[in-house]
């Protein structure tokens, strides 16, 4: 198995880091009538890994990326690291002439993943959603830069070398950019931590930046790895429900969800998932009761109305038998931690990790990710 | 002398016709409402014995007796009774107000959104929730709804009357213009919302549904809805006399600019209500009493009660279907009618015509 090869190397450059990035990032979840209890535990492992250093944990030689980058999906010839290069994204065979120097992505989670990658000037333009700190966890990087949409047009104003797109991204907007001549590679976006960190390592490949991919992926796989090792272990697993409420419609995170996937990764159960549904639906009340979810998380923004909402859930008498409820541990969480897929879902996981298993961390914020050079 | 006793005569068989049709669809339509209730009461993703909701429901009629649990209670008082009840007041209200419309534009085709009553009601909501009013207070949205469907439903009559003079035709056309004009609004809005979230709330809003509806909802859609069901069951006999033509209706006492104007606003009240509370739920009020015609004949003293019972069959059918069928998920009321109600009318269209070939 590649990643395993990946794993191995990884844990090696693990032994060499050195210092604790100290966050000045955190995720506890955003303020609610009801806090979770405080951690109490101080005698308990720290599960927060701490990031990589990056000068110590960068591979030696072409051979080592090149190993690194074996078996990463989309890439054609790993051991080419000179320019051309050519990947294969779902919209087919890409070649990139040179490395690219103004990167476009028309998607919030892979402009979160370069701007993880690159100095952030590389990055030229962004859509709208990516500079909204209620969807993205990067606004204070792109404030000053132009806006794009949908529309190829504003895409080509902005000349970019190359353009990184999610499967969201309509086909006819990339035959359009193609036909300009501008590469696009249109990149699957996963739930689950292994095919995100797969992602990160293919879109480092793209832009040329593959040592600090591979650095920056064993960086997520030690968090991964820390938070899993504490909630893996821990039982029994709560039933957690991702619930929001837009207009008086209810939304549920089932199955092959982001949110799903940030429940997973923190030690519970998916109980929508449990209860059969697939993907982002809507519910009704009757079907919180019918879920029985001893953790309710609310991933919506509070200008969204979710401390409200998250009020009206525990003042519903038909809703006073649902565990979650009688045991107050309703949550409005910080949205974009667990709706927006990106990497960043792992500060999610670690903030749901702390509401489900108080005991088992310390009060310690998340460390920050480690910055690109 | 005689002939005046024949007509009288005439009238009472001719009452008597009514009255038979009104007992027999009445209690028909009344069982079916009863049924489809008390179905519709026994499903959803809680697990209730049919034996066990009967014995809630008595004891919501206050007469004790029976085995259940609180939650079991609290889901069908709290959940899905004021639903079901919502849900027959927006089948009502768009039951009624189609047979309304259909009657004063003498035209099967003629619905409750044809004077801008729906496309007023989905700018209104769609403007609470793209300004985050929505989110402020619990009546926002169907404030704004109500409120958006009232003006539309006034600027096409205002239009229709410009100079004096009230067309029919006029009112028509200017239906359908207000209609597009309030389309492209709700799409320019869609457009230039510049959140996902606010955009997803927009189209489930637009496809309509019964999710969370409460006894609050209730209180707010279900006396506009039954004030107009009333006003326009009462004047019933004068919307069977317009249908002949104003001339005809003036003739035989009707004040043809002061019932058609009564009628009109009842139609859009109701509609109003039923849209603030649901969204835009397509095809009930052209379906509903398009077949109750069918089956009960054009007596708008029997159509327009009837069609009230049969639209509110039609959505508490619609919404069960709606919120079991993916359970512990839910589908779209408004998607569902119109999946079903589409089909099931070019059904009755083509069967129609091919009766009406063989006679």
């Amino acid at each position: 198995m590649p990643l395993q090869r990946l794993q191995a190397v990884l844990a090696t450059l693990l032994l060499l880091t050195g210092a604790l990035h100290l966050a000045c990032d955190t995720d506890s979840p955003q303020p609610a009538a009801s806090a979770p209890s405080p951690a109490s535990a101080v005698d308990v492992p720290p599960t927060m890994a701490p990031a990589p250093d990056a000068s110590s944990a960068s591979p030696s030689s072409a051979s080592g990326v090149a190993q690194a980058l074996q078996g990463v999906n989309g890439i054609v010839d790993p051991s080419n690291l000179e320019w051309p290069r050519q990947v294969v994204g779902l919209n087919g065979i890409v070649t990139i002439p040179a490395k690219p120097q103004r990167i476009i992505t028309a998607s919030v989670g892979h402009d979160e993943t370069v701007l993880a990658l690159t100095p952030a000037e590389r990055l030229v333009a962004v859509g709208s959603a990516t500079k909204s700190a209620t969807f993205s966890n990067v606004p204070e990087l792109v404030q000053d830069k132009p806006e794009i949409t949908r529309d190829p047009e504003t895409i080509i104003e902005q000349a970019p070398d190359v353009i990184v797109t999610s499967p969201f991204f309509p086909d006819e907007g990339i035959d359009a950019l193609e036909r300009v001549g501008i590469p696009v590679v249109q990149t699957e976006l996963k739930h689950d931590p292994e095919a995100r960190i797969d992602n990160i390592l293919f879109i480092g490949y793209i832009l040329g930046e593959e040592e600090r991919a591979i650095r920056f992926a064993a960086e997520l796989r030690a968090r991964y790895e820390a938070l899993v090792s504490v909630t893996g272990a821990a039982s029994p697993q709560p039933r957690v429900l991702a619930v929001t409420q837009y207009s008086d419609t209810l939304w549920v995170a089932g199955d092959n969800s982001t949110e799903g996937g940030v429940i997973l990764a923190a030690g519970g159960v998916n109980a929508a998932a449990a209860g059969g549904i697939e993907g982002n639906q809507t519910t009704n009340l009757e079907g919180v009761i019918a879920m029985a979810p001893e953790v309710i998380v609310i991933p919506q923004p509070i200008d969204f109305g979710a401390n409200e909402f998250r009020q009206s859930l525990l003042d519903n008498p038909a809703l006073a038998e649902v565990p979650a409820i009688k045991d107050d541990r309703v949550y409005v969480v910080e949205s974009r931690r667990f709706t927006t897929l990106s990497f960043w879902n792992i500060l999610g996981a670690e903030a749901l990790a702390h509401l489900l298993w108080p005991d088992a961390f310390s009060d310690a914020p998340s460390p920050a990710f480690s910055p690109a050079e | 002398m005689l002939r005046a006793a024949g007509l009288a005569k005439l009238q009472g068989y001719r009452q008597a016709g009514v009255n038979v049709r009104l007992a027999m669809g009445g209690v028909t339509l009344g069982l079916l409402i009863l049924g489809v209730g008390l179905v519709s009461l026994s499903l959803g993703p809680v697990a209730i014995p049919v034996s066990h909701v009967a014995s809630i429901v008595v004891a919501f009629l206050g007469i004790e007796g029976g085995e259940f649990s609180r939650t079991e209670q609290l889901v069908i008082e709290q959940i899905r009774l004021p639903r079901i009840v919502v849900g027959a007041a927006v089948g009502m209200a768009l039951g009624v107000a189609g047979a309304t419309m259909q009657g004063l534009f003498r035209n099967p085709m003629a619905d409750p959104g044809i004077i801008g009553v729906s496309a007023g009601g989905a700018v209104g909501a769609v403007v609470a929730i793209a300004t985050g009013t929505a989110g402020l207070f619990f009546l926002a949205l169907p404030a704004f709804a109500f409120f958006g469907a009232m003006a539309a439903a006034f600027l096409v009559y205002g239009i229709a009357v410009v100079g004096g003079h009230f067309s029919m035709a006029t009112l028509l056309l200017a239906g359908v213009a207000v209609n597009a004009f309030l389309g492209a609004v709700v799409s320019a809005i869609i457009i230039l919302l510049p959140d996902n979230e606010a955009l997803r709330e927009v189209l489930f809003w637009l496809a309509g549904g019964l999710d969370s509806r409460s006894w609050e909802h209730v209180r707010i859609s279900l006396p506009l809805v039954v004030g107009s069901a009333a006003v326009i069951t009462l004047m019933a006999r004068d919307l069977n006399l317009l249908m002949l033509g104003d001339d005809e209706a003036r003739s035989m006492g009707v004040r043809v600019g002061f019932a058609r104007t009564a009628l009109l606003a009842a139609a859009a009240l109701a509609t109003g209500a039923a849209v603030a509370v649901s969204g835009v739920i397509g095809f009930v009020g052209l379906v509903t009493p398009h077949v109750l015609r069918l089956l009960l004949g054009p007596d708008h003293r029997v159509l327009i009660p009837m069609s009230a019972a049969g639209g509110a069959v039609f959505v508490i059918l619609a919404d069960t279907v709606a919120r079991t069928i993916i359970q512990p998920a839910e589908f779209r009321v408004g998607v569902l009618t119109a999946f079903v109600g589409a089909p099931f009318f070019i059904l009755l269209l083509i069967r129609n015509k091919r009766q009406a070939y063989s006679l």
